[in-house]
Parts: structure tokens; sequence; C-alpha cells
């Protein structure tokens, strides 16, 4: 489990630029939960993700995870635990690699890399089994580089990459928000089909109102770097999205209209 | 061209072949530019040379000249990672100090001859071969060991992760890997294989000085360009395999270009600089150009 507490991160501190991304933030995750998060943008969404994985290091506060004190440790060493699939489908994996090696290295995540084989026989057939349930007939283009890939197939392989070693916590951050429509629903039915066959705990950053209020048991808005709404599974059965553009606006006044169509429609 | 000068143009091109791989393991494996290399090869060619002037056996004197070379690439590969340098620059500070440390470690002097000393090439030369032979069929020995070598790291564990810290390094970051380690090991181990291409060639022409490694990077660099042109392919081995190529093939090509004094030129040794800048330059282009020229054509096709 997640515990956040007391987040706070600047940018640019000390300058007359500076900018508080994440202020005093608390954040809770039990076991097995699988949170959505929106908010406009700059709220700093993504800037809580980059500290809990380790990509930033905040200014103030502690992330303990399942126990430990992780606050301190590189961001090498947390990916031990936390698996991530980023918005850039190019980000998730390497396209001059095979997807079998994409994969192998998948496998190690959280392991010393020593002189022995990089990928087995014995892995070979684990990964294309694992392909094969994506059901986009990945599993007979082992040998080929990811960049032969589509942005959607990219996607999908990195989410099974990120899952391949089941992790403590797994981070996403609007990893359909470069998909087209079809695709980024596709990407996100395996998301969920992942989530809930490995009761994984989660943590999704969303644009899409629709996705935040269909997917996960819980659902959270940000503004301005702390948590402004919490809505419960219970209590985000009953929201509608217009109810949730309501609240948006509500904790946004100065950017009316800020709801594009795109979260209302996509 | 002599057979003499052929048979040289392979010894120097496998000797320096070494080098290119060296190379090709920070340039296209790291995306690394690491200019580190203009000096430990010479650190490699003095580190070996004083060995065998003390009396170390010449085989053993690599062992130290590599260990140099590669204690020099981790300067390099530290000063960028943990000290944040650019690392063109970091690899500029390494091999401008390696200068004052060669001359160093040759002892106050800007070279060292190697005449009447044992060299690694002795045994093979006292076998009953040709003399043009005889030090290519050690080179062509050790290189295959170390392209043999160099395909199995790359595929092993630490290999592929090597691969990804060029290629992609929040990705393999994101996985659990210590892309500083796997920089600052990696420009290790090329610059270790610089610095045996510096023994092998001070061994083999009979001296180490301070200004042979003066354009080590951009031959490196003709080589793989040269290699990929001519072998192209993905598969590690047939990459590895084409960076010595590349080598020898560069090697032929100057050999060819000081002999047959082609479009009545005569080119002398000290031109070869601004000519190898230049088909680096072409072959770094090239590719590009033949894009857009493809482009067009397609273009004009589909007007038409
Ligand atoms: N590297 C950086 N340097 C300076 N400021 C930054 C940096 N990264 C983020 N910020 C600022 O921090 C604030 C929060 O950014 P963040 O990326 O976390 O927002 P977000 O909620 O993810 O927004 P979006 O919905 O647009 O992705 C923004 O005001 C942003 O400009
Ligand atoms: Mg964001």
């Amino acid at each position: 489990m997640l515990k956040v507490r007391g987040l706070s991160k600047y940018f640019a501190r000390g300058t007359a630029n500076e900018l508080r991304a994440l202020c005093r933030l608390d954040l809770d995750v039990r076991p097995g939960e699988f949170v959505s998060v929106i908010g406009s943008n700059g709220a700093g969404k993504s800037t809580l993700l980059a500290c809990i994985a380790g990509a930033a290091i905040p200014d103030e506060g502690r992330i303990v995870l399942d126990g430990t004190d992780i606050t301190g440790w590189p961001e090498h060493r947390r990916a031990g635990r936390i698996g991530r699939v980023f918005q850039d489908p190019l980000l998730g994996t390497c396209a001059s690699m095979t997807i079998e090696e994409n994969m192998a290295l998948a496998q190690r995540r959280g392991r010393r890399r020593t002189l022995r084989a990089g990928i087995t026989r014995a892995e070979r057939a684990r990964f294309r089994e694992a392909l094969g349930s994506l059901d986009l007939g990945l599993d007979r283009r082992l040998g080929e580089p990811c960049g032969f890939l589509s942005g959607g197939q990219r996607q999908s392989l990195t989410l099974l990459m990120a899952t391949l070693v089941r992790p403590s916590l797994l981070l996403l951050d609007e990893h359909t928000a470069a998909l087209d429509p079809r695709t980024a629903g596709l990407v996100m039915r395996l998301t969920c089909d992942v989530i809930e066959r490995d009761r994984l705990t989660a943590v999704m950053i969303t644009h899409n109102m629709q996705q935040a209020l269909s997917y996960g048991q819980r659902l959270i808005m940000m503004h301005r770097g702390e948590v402004c709404l919490d809505f419960s599974a219970e209590e985000k059965s009953r929201l509608t999205v217009q109810d949730l553009i309501y609240h948006f606006h509500a904790a946004n006044p100065a950017v009316q209209g800020a709801v594009s169509d795109r979260m209302i429609l996509s | 061209m002599s057979l003499y000068a052929f048979s040289g143009a392979i010894e120097l091109g496998l000797a320096y072949g070494l080098m290119a791989l060296g190379v090709y393991l920070t340039f296209r494996v790291l995306d690394f530019p690491d200019l580190t290399v203009d000096g430990s090869l010479t650190l490699g060619a003095a580190v070996s040379a004083v060995c065998v002037t003390k009396g170390l056996n010449p085989f053993l004197s690599l062992l130290p000249a590599m260990a140099a070379g590669f204690a020099a690439g981790t300067v390099t590969g530290f000063l960028t990672t943990k000290l944040k340098i650019l690392h063109l620059l970091a690899s500029i500070l390494t091999m401008t100090a390696l200068y004052s440390v060669n001359i160093r470690v040759m002892g106050g002097r800007p070279n060292i001859a190697l005449v009447g000393m044992p060299t690694v090439f002795d045994p093979i030369r006292s076998l009953d071969v040709s003399p043009f032979l005889a030090s290519n069929i050690l080179f062509v020995i050790l290189v295959s060991a170390v392209i043999l070598a160099l395909v199995w790291l790359i595929r092993t564990e630490y290999g592929q992760a090597l691969l990804a810290t060029g290629a992609n390094p929040k990705m393999i970051t994101s996985l659990g890997v210590n892309t500083n380690f796997t920089v600052i090991t990696g420009v290790g181990i090329s610059n270790s294989l610089v610095a045996l291409s510096g023994a092998l060639i001070a061994q083999n022409q009979g001296i180490a000085d301070v200004g042979m490694g003066v354009g080590t990077i951009v031959a490196g660099l003709a080589s793989i360009v040269i290699g990929e042109t001519i072998l192209g392919g993905r598969r590690i081995a047939v990459v590895i395999l084409s960076v010595v190529m590349g080598s020898v093939v560069y090697r032929l090509a100057i050999a060819a270009a000081l002999s047959f004094k082609p479009w009545g030129i005569a080119f002398q040794p000290s031109d070869l600089k601004l000519l190898t800048a230049a088909l680096v330059v072409a072959a770094l282009v090239l590719p590009r150009f033949r894009d857009s020229l493809r482009r067009k054509g397609g273009k004009a096709a589909r007007d038409a």
C-alpha cells in the first residue's frame, strides 16, 4: 500500500518564477485499490506520479510503500516495486530492440543485471504466451524491433512489460491520451483486465472524465498541487460526467470552459 | 599498391579495428560521442611500452594497458553521470588531461622506442611464415577473440541493459537499471579496447608516441560508417563484424590514396586527417541526402 504524507514539490525554488507543483499533499492508497486521478492542466498530477516513482525529488514529505519509506530511494531502485506506463508510447519500449528483448529487460525489473544470458529459451515461450493474451498478433512477431509497432501496440506491450513482474504499485500517466479513441478503449480494457487479474494497486491519471468514472474504485481530483475531491467507489457510482464537470469548474473557476469536448465526448 | 603496403594496411585495419569496436560501443551502443579515445589509445601504448621496457612479458603488458584505458573511460563516465558535465565536454576534459598523464607514464618523454624489445609478435615471427603474414595472423586471432567476447557481452543481461541505456534511458531506468553504472562501465570497457589497440600498435610499430592518438575518434567513426555501408544488417554479430571490416577497408582506401595518386593529386600522409574527416561527413550526411532524393523521386513519380 502507498502512503504519501505532506508532499511538496517546488520548481525554480527561490527565483521569481517559483512554482509550487505539489502542496503538502496527503494520499493513502489501499492494497488492491485502483485510483483514477483527474485535474486541470498543471494541477500537479504528473509531478505527483514522478515523485512517487522517484523521477522527481520532492522538497518535503515522505513516501511509504508497503511499509518501507522510499523517499530517499533513487528511481532505479524504486523500479523494483513500481511498474510504469508513460503517456508517450515511444518512451515505454526500445524501438531498436526486438519485442522479446524488451520483454526480457522488463522480466528483470528490479533485479541485478548479471553476465548471464539476456534472454533464455524458457522466457521466450513465456513471452509468446503473454503476448498471445493481448490478442494483437504480437506473439508471432517476437523477433521484430518495437519500432515496427503502432502506438497502440507499443502501449499495450508497455503495459504488459510493466506488469510482467508483479509490481506493488502500477502508475499510469495518461497512458491512453496519445491513442485514437478505439485503440484507447482497447488499451483501457487491457489495463482493467491486468489490474483485476493480478489484483494490482494502481494510480491512473486521465483527462477523460468518462474513463475516470467507468474505471477504478476511487476517483480523486487534484487542484493546485492538492487533492481537492476524493470519491469512494460508492460515491463514484452515483456520479455522472455532468456532476464531475460541475465539480471541476467549482474547483477551478478561473478556467471556465477548460473542460474540453475531448473530456466529455471521448 | 605493393604487397608490402597491402599487408601493412590490413595490419593497421585490424589493429585499429579493436579501437573501432571500442568507439562502436560508445558511439552506437551508448549513444555517447566519446573523445576520450584520442587519449586512451596513447595511454594503452604508453603503459604497454613502459611495462615491456621494464621487462614485463609483452602479452601480460596488454592487461595493465587495458586496465588503464578502463580507468580513463570511467573518469569520463563519472564526469558526465555524477558531475553532470555534458558527455562531449567530459570526454574532451579527460582526453586533455590524458596528454599530461601519458607523458608522465612515459617518464617525462614524448615517446618510447621499443626497438630490440620483445613484443607479442615475436613468437609468430619466429615461425616459418612470410613476414607479410606474421603479424596479421596474430591480429586475426586477437580481433576474432574480441569480436566473440563483445557479441557474448551484448547478449548478456548487462549488455542488453547497455543497449537500452543508449536507446531509451528513461525506459531502462523505469525497469530498474542504474544508468550511471551502465554508462560508467560501458565507457570504461570501450576505452579498454581502445587502449588494447594502442598497445598492439605500439608493439607492432616499435614506438609509443604521445601524438599517436590524434584523430582516433574520427578514424573510429569512419570505420563504423564504412562498415555499415558495406555490410548493413541488424544482427549484433553482423554489426560488430562490419565495424572491423570497415576499419580494414578504411586503411586499404588510405593506402590506395597514398599510392595511386588519384586525379593526379599526390596525397601526403599528413593530408589523411582531412580526407578522413571529409569521408565521415559524407558518410553521415549521404544517407539523409539519399532519403530526401528518394522522397523527391517518389513525389515526381506520383505527379507524373
Ligand atoms: N520540469 C519542470 N520545470 C518547471 N516547472 C514544471 C516542471 N514540470 C512541471 N512543472 C510545473 O509544475 C506544475 C504541475 O505540472 P504537472 O505536469 O504535474 O501537471 P499535470 O497535472 O500533470 O498537468 P497536465 O494535465 O497538463 O499533464 C505545472 O505548473 C508545470 O508547469
Ligand atoms: Mg501530466
